[in-house]
């Protein structure tokens, strides 16, 4: 009797991490779909390789443990959001690191920044590439997601309505008004350094 | 059937009623063009605009190492569970390299399949013009025949054998 409650547990055993496995697997498969469209997203957002294997990985991470180990009702939705705003975080704070490093810099009398050094530099593209990242970041979370989703993962607008939760209407409005407002701000970083 | 009507009237609507607006209200309408033409602030806003386009266009133009989604799949792998980092899947995601989307892929083609549809184009009108000369042939070469047996025999009698 015991012998048989015994292989019983062995079974059991055996059985549960299989069952768990199969569970996981769509995390895989959404790697597999999403991976690529994510990884260009990234790379857009941060410019930084390092940057880049980072977020995908905490994306991924925070997907295996979405609630309580289940499954989000749209994952590619639930994953582009989660990128971006990860990514959005680490611009943020690598802005905040160089702002910090340039006072220190300054207070000790050295040049600042070299790729914000001088107006000169407004067509080299590196230039305009962490500028516009500076001021993407400073958007507030509505209209970053539709110009991020739109320009840099290169989504349609009915997939953004989709991930966003809005008609493909608003988020053609949404983009527009980020365009403007990061027109305004970049003109305002271009008199700045005038 | 109404109601399919009823669409389709819809989308013409709506078609037009784009086309109509984008040609009227748009940036390249000739009125908005005199105007920018002279008024310094929306020029300073166009060009701010362009700056932004062009540093999104810039960003969008910077490629990536092509290893760059095995190294991030990889990394991501490395931090799941045991089980799903030895999956059969698991080790095709660290190997996976970035795949051209399918109008990229089917661009190489282009040119080929262009070629294949002119030849194809260009034989089908020549076998539609050899049949319709030969048509054209036969009923000449009838009425000359027709013409030679009428003056010859007579009328009637060339009518007769060549309505038989």
């Amino acid at each position: 009797m015991s012998g048989k409650a015994i292989s019983y547990g062995r079974i059991w055993d055996f059985a549960i991490p299989k069952t768990v496995d199969e569970s996981r697997r769509w995390v895989l498969s959404a790697m597999q779909s999403h991976g690529q469209g994510l990884v260009t997203m990234l790379w857009r957002i941060l410019g930084n390789e390092q940057d880049v294997c980072d977020a995908y990985q905490n994306t991924f991470l925070r997907l295996a443990h979405y609630e309580g180990r289940g499954k989000p009702e749209h994952i590619k939705a639930y994953i582009f959001r989660s990128a971006s705003n990860m990514a959005i975080s680490m611009l943020r704070r690598r802005t905040a690191e160089r702002k910090r490093l340039s006072a220190t810099a300054a207070t000790r009398g050295r040049a600042t920044d070299k790729d914000a050094s001088s107006p000169a530099n407004e067509l080299d593209s590196k230039y305009l590439q962490e500028t516009l990242r500076r001021c993407i970041a400073q958007l507030p979370e509505y209209l970053r997601n539709a110009i991020t989703l739109r320009d840099l993962a290169e989504l349609s607008y009915a997939q953004i309505g989709r991930i966003l939760g809005i008609s493909p209407g608003t988020a053609r409005v949404y983009r527009c008004k980020a365009i403007q407002l990061l027109a305004v701000w970049m003109n305002k970083e271009r008199q700045k350094k005038d | 059937m109404k109601s399919k009507n009823t669409n389709n009237k819809c989308r013409q609507i709506r078609a037009w009623l784009h086309k109509t607006i984008s040609s009227r209200l748009g940036l390249d309408a000739d009125w908005v063009q005199n105007h920018i033409g002279k008024c310094p602030r929306c020029q300073r806003r166009i060009v701010s605009a362009g700056r932004v386009n062009l540093a999104l266009s810039v960003m969008k133009s910077q490629p990536h190492k092509l290893d760059l989604l095995m190294r991030a799949n990889t990394q991501a792998i490395g931090v799941l569970k045991h089980s799903l980092r030895r999956a059969p899947k698991a080790c095709k995601l660290k190997a996976m390299l970035p795949k051209p989307k399918l109008l990229e892929r089917c661009g190489k083609y282009a040119h080929p399949a262009a070629n294949a549809a002119a030849c194809i184009a260009i034989l089908l009108l020549m076998k539609i013009g050899v049949f319709s000369s030969m048509d054209k042939f036969q009923t000449e070469g009838q009425k000359v025949v027709k013409q030679y047996y009428a003056s010859h025999v007579g009328q009637e009698m060339a009518d007769e054998i060549f309505t038989a």
